[in-house]
């Protein structure tokens, strides 16, 4: 017996159903609208170049005593955790009575080609946590700190942890040379100096064209071929372009700070093997002394799990919590079951005693 | 359909569906007044006429663009699996015979030969972004000149140069290194996409083979081609995880970057030949902007230290000095006649 068992028939009726879809539904997408994005209010509170720290403004004054800041990745956009009103991180987590701060990075220029690390770590991340530490009356905050953004957190924990009260890592890459780390596994071999004198800055179409090869089928055809089923759902369609808007509406990356990245962390993997040096200072893991809570995503193809598990190996507190997510990179985010179990989680992890 | 069929018989039957197909794409599309063409038209043809039809390339969005070329993939697939079945021949037919005629449908007419059986160099190649479409009209451009290079053996690569121009033969040389090298890499890269394609045939054999039983049998067109995605995917992190991967890709990567580097050295001459700015001088410019921002930031927080070492000094000497009043009374001195009065007066 074959493997397949295709009536004719049927398979032309479902190869007619796609195309009337299609036919139907390309000209309803070419109509659209683009997409709104950021579902929660927000103030301005710090600015810095090209920088700004807002603070979310929930629908009730916030129960906690003391404030998050949230430092995302440089590579994408942050809105990502407060992306629409049924999809938002931030929303949850205010309305669980947390105070929420976020640093958007901007989109750098070539202006900003010569930013490195330690203007990025011990400059700007630095000063907005002495920002919202003093308009709370505190001396540490809380950080949360999500992919490349997370291993800047750990960073700056490591150099500062008198700063810092409580840290969440999401997502976060620690172990850079884990044998499934397809992204790692590329930049070993190239050349970061050649390839930043040559670029100045890193642009955003490289980057994405660089994550999109990492499985080139799934994301650059099937999704596609997937999208004509709910080309009729007017809402499922919004949500399906606000994550490509957010997929591709990438900043281009300041040339100095990738350099340093590409180099120290996925080719040195120095923040697990030592000899991290951000500007003048030196990064132990091991001066991470208060709570930890990593956060991981099981089916994540970025950060692969592996990477981000020896967290607990290499800091030194005791007071070490793991939350392993069932979903991928995006998903952790977005999905239903995200909104129902992360921020939770943070909630109650930052709750405890 | 029957296995007794002649390939007349089949041959009837797969036109009557061609036929079908067109009639009813002709009937969804008849606000666009197509003619349903010839039955042995390939079917993606349908959705490219239709995007003509209705496409305004100013209004043209990226994600239709991205979803006309996917589906114009998925439907020759589909027509390609839907030939086989039509006919019959394959009812009984092993994995490999279906892998065959998976393979048939990317092979698309009018395509690139380069990128015939290899459908992941084909999507990689499809997948290229403003950013890289750029380069490759670049590439394009110097393809003749590097043919005739090859042609004469690559010798005057390296000849010595010399004279009033020697640096810019020097330059040449290099740029024309540069450029063979990225193609040698290119070529390469290729060459293991070519592998990853075949290995997908293979694990996409063995996924249908394990779909033989009853009751597992595959009955739809778009669950064989979530099969064949996910072979193909797992054949392509197989490859992409390798050394010799690793090793290929930053040989592209360095390559291409060997090369914009010779082309913007070229573009920087030009420049101060006729007097415009140069990226050197942008660079530098922000670079001294860069390095004064940031000392005006330390002065800025250094003057902020000194602020607050000025208000915790003044602190400290209120301090002391109420830690004096207070230590006076007790002290072995004699009494001053103000506190001996107070005292009194208790």
């Amino acid at each position: 017996m074959g493997p397949l068992k295709l009536d004719p028939q049927k398979a032309l009726d479902e190869t007619l159903r796609f195309n009337q879809k299609l036919a139907a539904g390309l000209k309803t997408l070419r109509e659209m609208n683009d997409v709104d994005f950021g579902a929660t209010a927000k103030e301005e509170i710090y600015r810095e170049d090209k920088l700004v720290l807002y603070r979310f403004k929930g629908e009730s004054k916030p129960t906690a005593k003391i404030p998050t800041l949230i430092v995302y990745a440089l590579v994408n956009r942050p809105y990502m955790t407060d992306l629409q009103s049924d999809r938002s991180l931030v929303k949850h987590l205010l309305a669980l009575g947390e105070d929420v701060y976020l640093i958007d990075w901007g989109y750098p220029d070539l202006s900003d080609r010569y930013l490195t690390l330690d203007d990025y770590i011990n400059g700007y991340i630095r000063r907005c946590v002495d920002v919202v530490a003093k308009r709370h009356n505190v001396s540490k905050i809380n950080l949360l700190g999500i992919c490349q953004g997370g291993a800047f957190s750990l960073c700056f924990a490591a150099i500062y942890p008198g700063k810092i009260n409580k840290l969440i890592a999401m997502v976060t890459p620690v172990d850079f040379h884990t044998p499934d780390n397809m992204l790692s596994h590329w930049t070993r071999g190239m050349d970061a100096d050649l390839f930043v004198d040559t670029l100045g800055n890193v642009p955003a179409d490289l980057m994405n064209w660089c994550y999109l090869t990492l499985k080139p089928v799934r994301l650059f055809q099937q999704k596609y071929v997937g999208l004509v089923d709910i080309l009729d759902d007017k809402t499922e369609m919004e949500n399906f372009l606000r994550m490509e808007k957010w997929i591709f509406d990438s900043p281009d990356q300041a040339g100095e700070a990738f350099r340093q990245f590409i180099k120290d962390f996925y080719q040195g993997n120095k923040l697990v093997k030592g000899g991290l040096k951000i500007g003048d200072k030196e990064v132990n893991l091991r001066n991470i002394t208060m709570p930890v809570l990593n956060i991981f995503a099981e089916q994540d193809h970025l950060v692969p799990p592996t990477a981000s598990r020896p967290l607990k190996d290499h800091i030194g507190t005791s007071d070490y919590t793991e939350l392993a997510f069932k979903g991928g990179h995006i998903g952790i985010y977005v999905s239903g079951r995200a909104q129902r179990e992360v921020p939770s989680a943070i909630h109650e992890w930052l709750g405890r005693a | 359909m029957s296995d007794g069929k002649s390939t007349q018989d089949w041959m009837k039957d797969w036109q009557a569906l061609q036929k079908q197909y067109w009639n009813a794409w002709s009937d969804a599309t008849r606000a666009a007044a197509m003619q349903p063409p010839d039955p042995s038209t390939p079917w993606h043809e349908g959705l490219e006429q239709w995007a003509r039809l209705f496409g305004d390339p100013a209004r043209q969005n990226d994600t239709a663009d991205r979803l006309l070329s996917s589906a114009r993939s998925y439907v020759s697939l589909m027509q390609s699996m839907l030939s086989a079945a039509a006919g019959n021949r394959l009812a009984d037919a092993p994995a490999q015979a279906w892998s065959e005629a998976m393979r048939g449908g990317f092979n698309m007419p009018g395509m690139d030969a380069m990128l015939r059986d290899n459908p992941m160099a084909k999507m990689l190649r499809d997948m290229r972004g403003p950013g890289l479409q750029g380069f490759d009209q670049l590439s394009a451009t110097f393809a003749p000149f590097l043919a005739q290079a090859q042609k004469e053996g690559m010798a005057w690569l390296h000849a010595p140069a010399y004279g009033y121009a020697r640096e810019h033969q020097e330059h040449y040389q290099k740029m024309a290194a540069a450029f063979i090298e990225y193609q040698d890499a290119v070529a390469r890269y290729n060459a293991l996409m070519l592998k990853s394609s075949q290995r997908s045939f293979e694990i996409f054999e063995d996924k249908l083979a394990a779909r033989a039983e009853p009751g597992r049998q595959i009955d739809s067109l778009r669950v064989l081609y979530d099969l064949w995605v996910d072979a193909a995917e797992e054949a392509y992190g197989e490859i992409a995880l390798s050394d010799e991967f690793r090793k290929v890709y930053g040989d592209v990567v360095n390559a291409q970057m060997r090369v914009r580097s010779q082309i913007q050295q070229e573009v920087e001459r030009i420049g101060v030949d006729l007097g415009m700015p140069t990226r050197s001088e942008l660079n530098s410019v922000h670079k001294r902007m860069h390095d004064l921002r940031r000392a005006l930031k330390d002065r800025e927080e250094q003057g902020d230290g000194d602020d607050l070492r000025r208000e915790v000094e003044k602190l400290r000497a209120e301090v002391a000095a109420l830690q004096r009043a207070q230590v006076k009374p007790v002290s072995a001195a004699p009494p001053a006649p103000k506190a001996a009065k107070a005292a009194k007066g208790k």
